[in-house]
């Protein structure tokens, strides 16, 4: 079944995205998600490649995933559409690939992203939320919500889904949670910036 | 001949000896118009006024002396005052205020007197019948012991232990009032349900609910006093309402069916609405109120209702309006007039439903209480829900990228009852207006002694029991806020204001009283920002 809202360019369709931080984050498991819900719920091929190694105990680990509507013959990312940062480490290593107009998203209480401002660059708490909600460990999830609203990389019904049949059971209502908050957060902030953009600040 | 109902008050002094001229003559006065000898215009209060129309008038006409001539120096301003304002309510009624005339004749003016009332019959005869239905008056069925212990069981009353807890912590009795609510228990236990003392006792309760937050036993006072009233009003007996009762017959005119009430026709053009909206925003009688106090209080309480529009609209969210909104009936639920209270709650019920929504949003305390909880207790049935904007707003403010512009005031803030005690269900509860303050992010919050769930009450409930004991309790409620070192009180619930401000415009402590107020949806709508 092929998920209503799957945006419509076939054929022409492909996004790179780069999720980064470190080891105990989950980061591969975002990557793993966000790479199923593309293909078995959007229908679209998609990869998934890791780095393994020193990262894994702790330093900058990254899980890398390619979207697209044609095969996909290279599965490491070069230029990446998408980067996630969710440690500074991870962003010091791997923000400088971002092609250029690409989007970069950091987790805002953990990265400093230093001089690099563009339009496309958006923060979130995620981790602050997670800790809110009562689990830091659901701060990938946090972020995979605000990465579907703020991007196009995959449909909101299929990224549910596939959170939903990935986490520990007896967690599923809680990350679903912590997915929507993510989500709505990037809801709201490309709110702001259009209502930004059109000369809109307070009431009137 | 027409059968229309015209009321003409008419002063003793200059225009009643126009008036003799013209039964003395034999002039052909319009049969309709009744003529009613009073001793000065300036005692035809807003009141009396309305009064006449909610018992079925179809034109008021006053009439008096002109200015400088008033027997008793100042009756004609307050006159003038007062068809003014009473010409406002008629108009957000959707009467019209051409109902409501006022003239002035010196004694040999009788023909021009002759003429005003033939005009003012035309013109009512052009407008037609008011349609105001008159209200039933209840008989004078006394209280029954019966009916008395009836109550005392099914609020489990019995259950009280005679600790005490109710009557030390009741504003009332703290206030100095020879009352409280333990003994009252007693007392009706005991049997004494008619005397004086009784009566007073059940008729000044301010139902705020801190006895009830207290007890261990876990007795309603609030609800017990309601039903109370409610048989004490079966027999034909209220207790000393507020200005006259005005605000009583007001709501009670409203639930005429065929009134055409505008209640929203004052709007602001750059407020958005939508007429096909799943989600009606209920006002409030908040238009009514600024009418009345014009020139009394000046307060500005119908802007609370348009910077709750404002931040819907900074939402997204286009609401629909009920132009017939009627008031939600709150007052009357607690004055014990649970029939009108009832035909009003059909009315706006039916008025809702029709429109197809889905959500009620309110800013009112009172509308909320009354709209969430006591409707469905008492029976009636819809389908939508009912939202407080605090809570609404919260939720839209904790999507993220939305914040405040710096707040550099020392606030400090009055709990409305009906939202940190009566409603009680989180998260609309004392809880959650502080959550939005923590939001502004002002110079400085600082508490009142009492606050949140033990907070102090503005002084009045229910526009009944108004004395110099609450007004007692009202400057110990403004000198807790002025202690606080705030410069603003914020408030949420445009009762907490009225009262306030009238208890700050004492002569002798009003410089150490007064302290400027704002509605709390009023500085979130002036300070949100898109971040
Ligand atoms: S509701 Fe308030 S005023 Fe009435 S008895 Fe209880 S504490 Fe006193
Ligand atoms: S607090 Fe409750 S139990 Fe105690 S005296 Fe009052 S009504 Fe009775
Ligand atoms: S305190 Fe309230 S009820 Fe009493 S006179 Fe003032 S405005 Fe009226």
């Amino acid at each position: 079944m092929k998920a209503k809202s799957a945006p419509e360019k076939i054929g022409h369709f492909r996004r790179e995205v780069l999720i980064t931080g470190f080891g105990g984050q989950g980061i591969v498991l975002a990557g793993n998600i966000l790479g199923r819900a593309a293909s078995l719920g959007d229908h679209r091929e998609s990869t998934l490649t890791q780095s393994y190694g020193p990262e894994a105990r702790g330093g900058a680990c990254s899980a890398q995933v390619i979207i697209s509507d044609a095969t996909i013959h290279y599965p490491y990312v070069r230029n990446p559409d998408i980067v996630v940062c969710m440690s500074q480490g991870g962003f010091d290593k791997f923000a400088p690939l971002l092609r250029q107009g690409g989007t970069l998203i950091i987790d805002q209480d953990l990265v400093q992203p230093g001089k690099i401002g563009s339009d496309q660059v958006f923060s979130v708490p995620a981790t602050r939320f997670a800790e809110e909600m009562g689990r830091k460990m659901m701060a990938n999830i946090v972020m995979l919500g605000f990465l579907t609203a703020v991007t196009e990389s995959v449909t909101v019904q299929a990224a549910l889904r596939t959170v939903e049949a990935s986490v520990p059971k007896g967690t599923e209502q809680m990350n679903i949670k912590a997915f929507n908050k993510g989500y709505d957060f990037g809801l709201a902030t490309l709110k702001g910036r259009r209502k930004k953009a059109a000369g809109v600040k307070g009431v009137k | 001949m027409s059968d229309l109902k015209i009321v003409l008050f008419m002063c003793n002094w200059n225009p009643h000896a126009a008036f003799q001229t013209l039964q003395d003559d034999c002039a052909d006065l319009p049969p309709q118009v009744r003529m009613v000898r009073i001793p000065c215009t300036g005692r035809i209060s807003k009141s009396l006024l309305l009064r006449a129309f909610e018992m079925g008038a179809d034109g008021v006409a006053l009439v008096g002396c002109e200015a400088g001539s008033c027997r008793y120096g100042s009756g004609t301003a307050v006159a003038e005052r007062n068809v003014e304002d009473t010409r406002g309510i008629l108009d957000l009624l959707g009467l019209g205020k051409q109902r409501l005339q006022w003239a002035t004749f010196l004694p040999e003016q009788a023909e021009d007197l002759l003429n005003f009332l033939k005009n003012f019959y035309a013109e009512i005869l052009t407008i037609g019948q008011s349609p105001v239905l008159p209200t039933s008056h209840r008989g004078s069925a006394a209280m029954t012991r019966e009916a008395a212990m009836r109550l005392m069981t099914s609020h489990d009353v019995f259950a009280c232990q005679d600790c005490g807890k109710c009557s030390s912590a009741c504003p009332l009795s703290l206030a100095g009032k020879p009352f409280s609510p333990r003994a009252m228990a007693n007392t009706i236990a005991g049997g004494d349900l008619e005397s004086l003392s009784m009566h007073e006792d059940i008729w000044s309760c301010l139902t705020c609910g801190i006895c009830y937050d207290r007890c261990p036993s876990a007795v309603d006072f609030p609800e017990f006093i309601r039903d109370l009233r409610k048989v004490q009003r079966a027999g034909g007996k209220t207790g000393r309402e507020a200005h006259g009762g005005f605000f009583q017959s007001l709501m009670r005119t409203m639930t005429s069916p065929d009134l055409r009430i505008e209640h929203w026709k004052w709007l602001p053009k750059d407020i958005q609405t939508d007429s096909h909206s799943k989600v009606l925003f209920f006002g409030g009688c908040a238009p009514y109120f600024d009418t009345y106090f014009r020139h009394h209080l000046g307060i500005k309480t119908r802007d609370v209702l348009v910077d709750a529009l404002r931040l819907l609209n900074f939402f997204d969210i286009f609401p629909a309006l009920l132009q017939e909104e009627r008031c939600c009936g709150h007052d009357l639920l607690w004055t014990g007039d649970e029939e009108n209270f009832l035909k009003l709650a059909k009315l706006n019920v039916a008025a809702i439903q029709d429109l197809g929504i889905e959500e009620v949003v309110t800013a009112c305390p009172e509308c909320y209480r009354t709209l969430s909880k006591d409707y469905a207790e008492l029976g009636l049935r819809f389908d939508f829900r009912v939202t407080h904007l605090f809570d609404l707003a919260e939720q839209e403010i904790d999507k993220g990228a939305i914040g405040f512009a710096p707040l550099h005031r020392n606030i400090t803030f009055q709990d409305p009852c009906r939202l940190a005690r009566l409603n009680c269900a989180s998260p609309v509860d004392a809880s959650l207006p502080r959550k939005l303050i923590q939001r502004l992010q002002p110079q400085a919050f600082v508490e009142m002694q009492d606050r949140g769930i033990s907070s102090l009450c503005c002084g009045n409930c229910a526009w009944t029991g108004c004395d110099a004991y609450t007004k007692a309790l009202q400057v110990k409620r403004l000198r807790q806020a002025r202690e606080t070192g705030s410069d603003l009180l914020v408030t949420a619930c445009p009762k907490c204001q009225i009262h306030l401000k009238c208890a700050m415009e004492d002569l002798f402590l009003g410089s150490d009283l007064k302290m400027e107020m704002q509605d709390l949806t009023t500085i979130l709508a002036q300070n949100i920002r898109w971040e």
